[in-house]
């Protein structure tokens, strides 16, 4: 048989492996269809031993089990108060947390996902033990998210032993890691504060915990991040964050981080700054905001018209004599940014 | 045997061997696209419920802007909008650009939603035609309409480009049905990446013979057009095997026009949307692997699998050759553009990959297979080839192509089953074979047809007549 005929018959043959595979898939998701509908009837079953109607019985590792953590998470996650404790405490009962956690023993990266999301209704110490287990898992979300479950429950491991294991700022840079700093903030705020007092934490996870105390009120944390501002490298990519978390705390002691903000290389850090700057109601900078209608980078020159379009009847005196006088960009800015807030 | 015969049985053997080795080529490529489009889908997250993405991402899902072009659409603008308005999303606005309709599109949108002229600072970083207007309400802060001069679709979306606001920006067709969490889905690479991720591309579906209410598809059904059928395999090997596999090499080189989300300081960056080309959508991709990779700093445009919006695609082959004519010129005209990218160590996986990907089957691939359509048959029935050339093209062009489109299908439904029985299943595998002998070959010559407007500098969009998205 020459090769060109070869090639022929391996076509013939894959081709025809595939339609099989094919037909094979079309039998079974006729055979799905019936079992479907069993699986409808199951979770219509389950409902009530949920709901406490009906008593709960015990779960092997079968596929009834996967349907019934599945459906508890699903009414888990619908309801609150009283009711949720009720289907937590039937779910228990079942095994769900036992099942979620052989779950996480799963070789599909998506199963195993699922199972540390799901952990997070169950706070008994064999599920905090598997997750803390899964912040060593192979992939970076279901690490993630085994800390997000953790932190919901409050049993997360120290803050800065999480920033290591996930490698927070680093190789893990998710704005989640933001939704995590806060939750672990609203039981235990000192270990996040000390994550910005650490030296040895890496910008990107500081720039996190400063977010996610910036709507905390703490207004001790302001001289603190502001040094940092101050203090760090014009191009360090959490300056930004930095200031826009100043900005949150809209509180005048922020002023010496952001006036250097203003005069930075980096325009993201110049925006930032200047939307701080409005934010705060920094009058003492408007000055510098006025100069900085004529930036060269438009998100500058909008954030700088916005700080003096807050800043009361000096920012507007301001914008009105831009308009009337400077050169462009300048000009525009200022006259657009008064069309638009009504104060031409 | 003459010389002159030796020579000619010599070439016709070596053309037909580079016809058989092209087609061969292309197999390999769409195998190891398989591969990686299997690990990828295995490598998922779980799709998780709008209401649960909300709780994840309220807090930090950065705003988007979606960029809808409207023109001459005053039947559909209000129901467009409308679905628009209702997406889930904790953060965005909808900014329809009006591109010099010549109905009344504008009256239509300023009327019903009661909108007024406004003044807005925006930015003119990227060129476009003039804006004649902006138009929004206070009771509708997330909308905001631009009626500018005419300028086709990339100049609209350059518009829009400079006058959004958001992190983020989301292109889409005037007729594109989003899926209500579309958003919500699309921008977790923005999440979990937010310095690196440009970009972020999802699966389009096809709507046609669906039901359709107030802008959603509500019940998923086959079409019934032959076209549109054979459509749905081809958009299945384009987003789940080709889109998939190419963006888990980091190497995606396209993003349709009809949905996808990009960083809106990358894009501006790159110059926003080029004009003088009707593969914009592909250009614009391209534009940012060429910036990212001479900047040499780290960058991802990504893909996700999960369904984000549907689209009507072409059911007359008259309106379907000219869009596949349109696409072929595109590609290669990116191609050519940037051909310095091609094998390029500069470039990475993108100049080895993505545009091997290109070369072999947008620009060498309907060349090479409509020669073989010709020549082999030709060849053979004059004596000048054996029966194993014969067999060895068939083998290449129609049974590894059943097979491509079978393997498909099986990762579709072993991975994520959205046919919605068995017999829609037994359908679209039937045409999946069915679309080898006869669409395949038609498919090729508007390829062609592309190649040659292509070398004829042919430009413009044509008429891409649609049914509409009334409720169905």
């Amino acid at each position: 048989m020459s090769t060109l005929e070869r090639l022929w018959w391996i076509a013939l043959g894959i081709a025809g492996a595939a339609l099989l595979i094919m037909i094979g898939l079309i039998v079974a998701r006729l055979i799905l269809g019936w079992t479907g509908r069993a699986r409808e009837e199951e979770r219509r079953r389950l409902i009530p031993i949920l709901l406490g109607a009906r008593p709960p019985t015990r779960l092997g590792r079968s596929a009834r089990g996967d349907l019934l953590a599945e459906l508890s998470i699903e009414l888990i996650q619908l309801v609150r108060g009283s009711d949720r404790a009720r289907f937590v405490d039937a779910a228990t009962r079942m095994g769900v947390p036992e099942r979620l956690r052989h779950q996480l023993n799963s070789g599909s990266t998506r199963v195993r996902l699922s199972a540390a999301e799901a952990l997070a209704e169950f706070p008994d110490e064999a599920s905090v033990e598997r997750l803390v287990a899964a912040l060593g898992d192979s992939n970076a979300a279901v690490r993630l998210s085994a800390a997000l479950s953790l932190a919901s429950t409050g049993k997360a491991p120290p803050a800065r032993a999480l920033v290591g294991r996930l490698g927070i700022g680093t190789t893990e840079n998710s704005l989640l890691t933001v939704s995590l700093f806060r939750e672990i903030a609203a039981r235990k705020p000192e270990e996040i504060r000390g994550l910005i007092l650490d030296p040895s934490v890496p910008s990107g996870a500081k720039a996190a915990a400063i977010e996610a105390l910036s709507a905390s009120g703490d207004y001790s944390l302001v001289p603190l991040v502001t040094t940092l501002a101050v203090t760090c490298d014009s191009a360090d990519e959490a300056l930004p964050r930095y200031l826009s978390a100043l900005g949150d705390f809209a509180h005048p002691a922020a002023e010496p981080a952001v006036k250097r903000g203003l005069g930075s290389p980096s325009w993201e850090v110049r925006a930032a700054a200047a939307e701080a700057a409005g934010r705060i109601g920094l009058v003492r900078l408007a000055a510098h905001l006025r100069e900085r209608l004529g930036d060269r980078e438009w998100w500058v020159r909008f954030r700088a018209g916005e700080a003096l379009a807050r800043m009361g009847e000096e920012g507007a005196a301001l914008l009105r004599r831009s308009a009337a006088g400077a050169t462009e960009p300048a000009r525009s800015a200022a006259a657009l940014t008064m069309a638009e807030r009504g104060l031409a | 045997m003459s010389w002159w015969q030796s020579w000619g049985l010599w070439a016709a053997e070596t053309i037909v061997l580079l016809v058989i080795a092209t087609g061969l080529l292309q197999t390999f490529f769409y195998i190891v696209q398989l591969v990686f489009a299997g690990a990828a889908l295995g490598r998922r997250p779980p799709i998780a419920r709008a209401s649960i993405l909300w709780r994840r991402y309220a807090d930090e899902a950065p705003g988007i802007a979606l960029l809808a072009p409207a023109f001459n659409e005053e039947v559909n603008i209000v129901e467009s909008v409308n679905s628009l308005l209702a997406l889930h999303y904790p953060d965005f606005e909808v900014i329809v650009i009006n591109d010099g309709s010549k109905d009344r599109t504008l009256e239509t949108i300023v009327g019903h939603f009661g909108l007024e002229r406004v003044e807005r600072y925006h930015d003119l970083h990227v060129k476009h035609q003039p804006i004649r207007g902006l138009y929004a309400t206070p009771r509708l802060p997330r909308l905001l309409v631009v009626d500018k001069e005419n300028g086709g679709k990339s100049d609209a979306l350059n518009a829009g480009m400079n006058v959004a606001r958001a992190l983020l920006f989301c292109s889409m067709d005037a007729d594109s049905l989003l899926e209500p969490d579309a958003l919500l889905r699309a921008v977790r690479p923005f999440v979990e990446e937010p310095r690196k991720t440009l970009a972020v591309g999802g699966t389009i579906r096809i709507a046609n013979g669906s039901r359709i209410e107030e802008g959603q598809v509500v019940d998923m059904r086959l079409p019934t057009n032959f076209l549109a059928l054979v459509q749905i395999i081809e958009y299945l090997r384009a987003f789940l095997m080709a889109r998939l596999a190419l963006s888990s090499m980091q190497a995606l080189t396209v993003i349709s026009g009809a949905f996808g989300i990009f960083q809106r300081q990358a894009a501006l960056e790159v110059g926003g949307y080029s004009h003088g080309t009707v593969g914009e959508d592909m250009e614009l991709v391209i534009k940012l692997h060429r910036l990212w990779r001479e900047k040499k700093e780290p960058y991802r445009i990504d893909f996700i699998p999960e369904p984000v919006c549907w689209t009507e695609v072409p059911e007359s082959l008259k309106v379907l050759g000219r869009q596949r004519a349109r696409w072929q010129r595109g590609a290669l005209e990116t191609f050519f553009r940037h051909k310095k990218m091609l094998f390029n160590p500069r470039y990475g996986r993108v100049g080895f990959l993505g545009f091997g990907h290109i070369l072999i089957v947008d620009v060498v691939g309907p060349l090479v297979e409509v020669l073989g359509y010709f020549l082999v048959p030709l060849l053979w029935g004059l004596g000048l080839l054996s029966i194993d050339y014969l067999l060895a093209f068939l083998a290449v062009t129609f049974t590894l192509g059943i097979f491509v489109s079978a393997a498909t299908l099986i990762l579709e439904e072993v991975e994520l089953r959205r046919f919605p029985n068995a017999r829609d299943l037994a359908i679209v595998t039937a045409v999946a074979v069915a679309e080898n002998f006869g669409y395949r070959q038609l498919a090729n010559f508007w390829r062609i047809r592309g190649w040659w407007q292509f070398l004829r500098k042919k430009q413009g969009w044509g008429t891409m007549t649609r049914k509409g998205f009334a409720a169905t």
